[in-house]
């Protein structure tokens, strides 16, 4: 009895531990490993280590990281001519990619040990950031800190871009406003009344710049073909800083937390998105980070001038204090004269490169492309792939032209394209078998763009499950109350973050509903990527309970439209619809099916990857008057503020390392969530498994839901192509591909033919092997292009079998091979000289021989009998 | 109204009722047997019980398979030749309104051409699908050929015995013989290239643009031949005129619509069938203690044809295809 005791104790001992041990999130443990691969220091709070941590797969910190430490402090000179220097700060910067650039990538930016900010805006982006206290400026300029390059190299504050006229200049300011003129790095002839150009802009060039007693100083842009835009009113700006111009502004004054540290991710952009800017892979660019420490001074004039006095002022926001009021702020403490000499002096200048457009191969190469065709899946990865064919004169030229996969796939089968890329195994439709040769392991997310209440920050930790991207996917949240007369489903929450679901799983978000939120931006057309993630939803059994019509343990009901829709699916159905009645004029003349509305899908998730950049939802819902026709018409709702984003989309992993999105962790066993990571990928490649020569590696979700720490969402995307019938040339052009991507295309790195981040590389060796084995086995076979090759689904065994002595398969279809039959692709067809040809095999069946006669004798013996027993039966009973 | 009113008056009738039948098939019993009728009463001496099972046990059997033979040989003709002529309207109005099917998917028994063979004297329309129960109502085209007409080898089946029996005659064609075919694409002339049996060779790739039809049926051997086709025989022909056919066509068929096979998939209705006939049978049995005979005879028998028929047809799916 007491031995039995003791060994449960030890159990319990045991058991509790390693629990204990299993609980955390799956993707914590990428923290870790990021933070000793990375120079991720590791007394940075969790939020900043995680805040560029999801879905960055291998980032490659250690090869083209950017790291520099400086001390920055104030001073200043005393009436007496003595110098008072504030306590200093020293200020580390570091970036995790600063090579090999493409337009709108977002790279991490955090700093250590700066000046506390106070006044935090909702909005540190653009002109909406002037109103903060000691923040870090953030911007992109042309030219590199490097004196031994030509002046026109070099950096100035003439060639950062801002994207508003405040942002630059200083235009009629009153004595109380005009701090600059004491600033002690300042040179004498600009600490005057007007200055900034020489010649000052005449009176009829700029009204406003030169009006005596106010003090006025530009900072003109300089763009890259030379132009000169002074700068000192909103028509003096180059064209990209137009009001509402196509891209928000990316320069940010950033907030510093109380212990000094920040961070940022900083979206730069090229010469295709900025062209006065004009940064290219040929224009040398950096990106400037300034901790303003506040200006330092020259010796007062006794008594102190105002402007002296403004000079030295200190602000007036205690540290990590909101200035939800956009109230005004102490000049000299703020962002908004960071090229004020004793701001700029403080610079860090991250030097940039960018890699080559993605157009390079259109104008260097003059041959014809070679397309392939598919999956978008592979888009980075093909921006980064093509230039390495394309410049190589060994090579053919690559190039991948996006659409959906089941297009891709039917323009390979019926000879339209060389090769499709898919991620799944398609049902063939023509005769020749197709082989699949694993390119790059990568996958899908759940991006997000969500801020904290009360000006906290963004959301880092979202964590979703199957049966919320079930409510979300059959438009079962109601948006707004227009939606509340929707029958059968009006008592549900208007959107997500009102779903207690969600509040449970991810608490202290802000719970105020959006339209934003009563949807997840889709695709509009057919993809593998829905179909796996509708795959994923179907392998939960709560959320195919809710979509069968069980009320969710809140009461949420599924809409009665989407209640029994079959998954998965590749294509997501608009099949709502409800048109709300409402006294609204412009919904009563624009009458339209609410729910479509809120979701909108787009065509591509490069769109939807776009609109979590610009967090600006696809939700089509606002009404406007066009004053000119006097009619209203719905269109698209404005960027959400900064402060309260709320949106998600369905984004690639590729789009979402490129640009900075956040991936949701999805639950993988019931209460694990697993985000993605190298880890995570590795993982479900490990589970997936080939099922026959030739064909894909399919993903179990029923085993991923096991597993635990395989991600949901990882796909293998495949180079598929016609193992018969494809011209000799094309084919080796897509056996060299598969072999070139998956041995040097799979070498991580931001350079030309390198797998961007968000892929998970295939190797020799380690969990990959078996695609890296299969994709070479595939691209022989289809350089060999064997005519009686194998044939994957008509092998000897497809003969029929009814139970009986059903023959050997039939010698029927094998004068219908097409190598008998003129396909327009093909060779000459046979010469005319007589071909041996194989006899004819026997193909019968007993049973359709003897079943007549059968039937027939058998009906003739019962008849006989019958009247026998009949008639005999009362002669024996007599004679007994 | 006068329906309430009625309603008593006819109680007492159905009240007295059971006990009619139950009296009239002794009776009938007696009239028709009128040998053990005057034996003595007493338990059934277990030789009659016998007698009376072997003897009910052979009547079924016989029924059974005189039943299913003769729709094999002549009740499947007449539904065969019903399905021909509503396939023929068809077809007529699919070709002169140009919406007949060009392939290269075409939904299954939907007609797809017209096939003559004037030696013979047959004028059949095919139809899509080569299943076991595709073929009931005709040839059938297998779905993973081309068109009959078109470039390319294309396949059709059909029955040698029963429903019909379309190519009964088949293995009598000659080489040089012709078969036209008439589909949405235009009339094709195909010339017989000759018979082909287990063992001979394959006949020579088809030219290129031309077309190749291979008729394929069974035929029996002996004195039984004309109604125990076992083994398989084909019939080529060829054309050097045919029309184009479209890519994307299915690369294999199931089994159930290879040569000889059969379609398993139809047992859950032949389930389904036996059990309509149990439930008859059982009605029956119960209408018998209510109504006449005669009555039941009358509403019973067309039911219980039909749904013979009916069963016959779901087991002839799960017989080979080429019957």
């Amino acid at each position: 009895m007491r031995r039995a005791l003791a060994l449960a104790l030890l159990v319990i001992g045991l058991a509790v531990p390693a629990a204990a041990g299993a609980r955390p999130v799956v993707g914590g443990g990428f923290e870790g490993s990021r933070g000793s691969g990375a120079s991720a220091p590791s007394h940075l709070d969790r939020r900043t280590a995680r805040a560029g941590a999801p879905s960055h797969l291998d980032r490659r910190t250690a090869k083209s990281g950017w790291s520099e430490t400086k001390t920055l402090s104030r001073k200043f000179v005393q009436a007496d001519g003595s110098t008072y220097s504030f306590p200093s700060h020293t200020v580390t910067v570091t970036a995790d990619e600063t090579t090999n650039l493409r337009g709108r990538q977002r790279i991490l930016i955090r700093w250590k040990g700066a000046q506390p900010s106070g006044g935090r805006a909702s909005n540190p982006y653009g002109e909406n950031g002037l109103n903060q206290e000691y923040p870090v400026v953030v911007m992109q300029c042309r030219g590199v800190d490097d004196l031994s390059l030509p002046a026109k190299k070099q950096l100035r504050p003439e060639t950062c871009w801002t994207a508003s006229v405040v942002q630059r200049s200083q235009i009629t300011r009153s004595e109380g406003e005009a701090s600059w003129t004491h600033d002690l790095a300042a040179a004498p002839e600009d600490k005057g009344r007007i200055t900034g150009l020489d010649p000052f802009p005449t009176a009829e060039e700029c009204p406003a710049a030169d009006i005596s007693p106010y003090f006025t100083k530009l900072t003109p842009f300089a763009t890259a073909k030379g132009e000169t835009f002074v700068a000192c009113d909103a028509d003096h700006m180059p064209p990209e800083a137009a009001v509402d111009a196509a891209f928000p502004p990316a320069e940010i004054a950033a907030f510093t937390d109380t212990d000094g540290t920040g961070s940022v991710q900083f979206e730069v952009r090229t010469d295709v998105e900025n062209e006065s800017l004009g940064c290219s892979d040929k224009v040398a660019c950096s990106i400037v980070v300034i901790p303003i420490v506040g200006l330092s001074c020259d010796q007062p004039s006794t008594p102190m001038t105002i402007s002296d006095q403004a000079c030295r002022k200190g602000g007036r926001f205690p540290a990590g204090s909101s200035n939800f009021a956009n109230e005004g702020v102490d000049q000299a403490a703020s962002p908004a004269l960071w090229w004020a000499p004793s701001n700029w002096q403080n610079r860090f200048s991250i030097p940039i490169t960018f890699g080559l457009p993605p157009d390079t191969c259109d104008l260097l190469d003059p041959r014809p492309p070679t397309g392939f065709y598919g999956s978008e899946l592979l888009a980075q990865a093909a921006l980064q792939w093509a230039p390495a064919y394309c410049l190589n004169k060994q090579r053919f030229k690559f190039q991948l032209n996006q659409m959906p996969d089941i297009a891709g796939w039917n323009l390979m089968e019926n000879g339209g394209g060389v090769a499709a890329e898919v991620s799944s195994e398609h049902p063939r439709s023509g005769t020749d078998p197709i082989g699949y040769a694993p390119t790059a392991v990568t996958g899908f997310a759940i991006g997000y763009q969500i801020d904290k209440p009360d000006n906290a920050g963004e959301y880092t930790d979202l964590r979703l499950n199957g049966r919320l991207l079930a409510k979300l996917l059959t438009q079962s949240y109601l948006g707004s109350d227009l939606g509340r007369a929707h029958p059968g489903i009006g008592d549900n929450p208007l959107a997500i973050m009102s779903d207690p679901e969600f509040i449970k799983l991810n608490p202290g978000l802000s719970p105020n509903a959006q339209e934003a939120g009563a949807t997840v931006l889709s695709l509009s057309n057919s993809s593998d990527v829905i179909e796996q993630l509708t795959d994923y939803i179907a392998h939960d059994q709560a959320a195919m309970a809710f979509i069968h019509g069980k009320k969710d343990p809140w009461g949420m009901v599924v809409n009665p439209k989407y209640k029994n829709i079959d998954v998965p699916r590749a294509d997501w159905p608009m099949l709502d619809t409800y048109v709300p009645e409402t006294q609204n004029t412009c919904r009563q003349d624009n009458p339209a099916v609410y729910f479509s509305q809120l979701a909108a899908p787009v065509s591509t998730m490069r769109d939807i990857a776009d609109a979590l950049l610009d967090s600006w939802p696809n939700v089509q819902t606002r009404c406007e008057k066009d004053l000119g026709t006097g009619l209203y018409k719905l269109g698209r709702i404005d960027r959400q503020s900064y402060g309260s984003r709320f949106m998600l989309g369905i984004v690639s992993l590729g789009d979402a390392d490129r640009y900075g999105l956040r991936a949701a962790a999805l639950e993988a066993k019931p209460g694990t969530y697993v985000e993605p990571d190298s880890r995570s990928l590795a993982a479900a490649v490990q589970l997936a498994d080939q099922r026959k020569k030739y064909h894909p590696f399919a993903l179990d979700q029923g085993d991923v839901r096991r597993s635990g720490a395989a991600y949901p969402g990882t796909m293998v995307v495949y180079t598929a192509a016609r193992l018969q019938n494809l011209a000799k040339d094309d084919a080796a052009k897509v056996a060299q591909f598969i072999r070139i991507s998956t041995t040097e295309g799979q070498k991580t790195g931001s350079g030309n033919g390198e797998l961007p981040g968000g892929f998970l590389p295939i190797t020799r060796t380690g969990p990959t092997a078996k695609l890296f084995d299969a994709a070479q086995e595939t691209a022989d076979a289809i350089e060999a292009q064997h005519t009686t090759g194998p044939a994957p689904t008509d092998g000897p065994d497809a003969g029929g079998s009814d139970g009986g002595s059903v023959a050997p398969p039939p010698g029927v279809p094998d004068e219908e091979e097409p190598s008998t039959e003129p396909v327009p692709s093909a060779a000459p067809s046979a010469p005319p000289t007589a071909v041996s040809m194989p006899a004819t095999e026997p193909v019968g069946s007993e049973l359709a021989g003897g079943l007549l006669p059968l039937l027939i004798l058998l009906g003739a013996v019962g008849c006989v009998a019958a009247t026998a027993l009949r008639v005999a039966a009362p002669v024996v009973r007599r004679r007994g | 109204m006068t329906v309430t009113l009625e309603k008593p008056a006819g109680r007492p009738r159905s009240l007295r009722r059971p006990q009619l039948p139950g009296a009239r098939p002794g009776r009938r019993q007696a009239d028709r047997r009128p040998r053990p009728a005057p034996r003595p009463a007493g338990p059934p001496s277990s030789t009659d019980t016998a007698a009376s099972v072997l003897s009910t046990s052979f009547t079924m059997i016989a029924i059974v398979c005189l039943w299913m033979a003769a729709q094999l040989l002549f009740l499947g003709s007449i539904s065969q030749q019903r399905a021909q002529d509503l396939l023929y309207g068809e077809l007529r109005t699919d070709l002169a309104g140009a919406t007949a099917p060009v392939g290269p998917v075409v939904p299954v028994g939907d007609p797809i051409a017209l096939l003559t063979i004037p030696s013979l004297g047959i004028e059949q329309v095919v139809v899509e699908g080569t299943a076991s129960g595709d073929l009931l109502a005709g040839p059938g085209h297998r779905r993973d050929t081309v068109l009959p007409g078109q470039v390319g080898t294309s396949v059709v089946y059909g029955r040698a015995a029963s429903y019909g029996a379309p190519f009964a005659d088949l293995p009598d064609l000659h080489a040089g013989d012709e078969i036209e075919v008439t589909g949405a694409q235009g009339v094709a002339t195909y010339t017989v290239l000759g018979v082909r049996r287990a063992g001979d060779p394959l006949p020579q790739p088809v030219v290129e643009g031309g077309g190749r039809l291979t008729l394929v049926t069974a035929e029996g051997a002996g004195r039984l031949g004309a109604i125990a086709p076992e083994s398989v025989v084909y019939v080529d022909a060829d054309t050097t005129k045919a029309y184009p056919a479209p890519p994307g066509r299915p690369s294999v068929v199931p089994d159930s619509e290879k040569a000889m096979a059969a379609d398993a998939g139809a047992l859950p209705l032949l389930a389904l069938c036996l059990a309509l006939l149990l439930a008859l049978t059982l009605g029956v049995v119960a209408a018998r203690q209510r109504w006449s005979t005669a009555l039941v005879w009358v509403v019973a028998s067309p039911l219980a044809i039909a749904l013979s028929w009916a069963s016959t047809d779901v087991v002839m799916r799960l017989l080979p295809n080429l019957i």
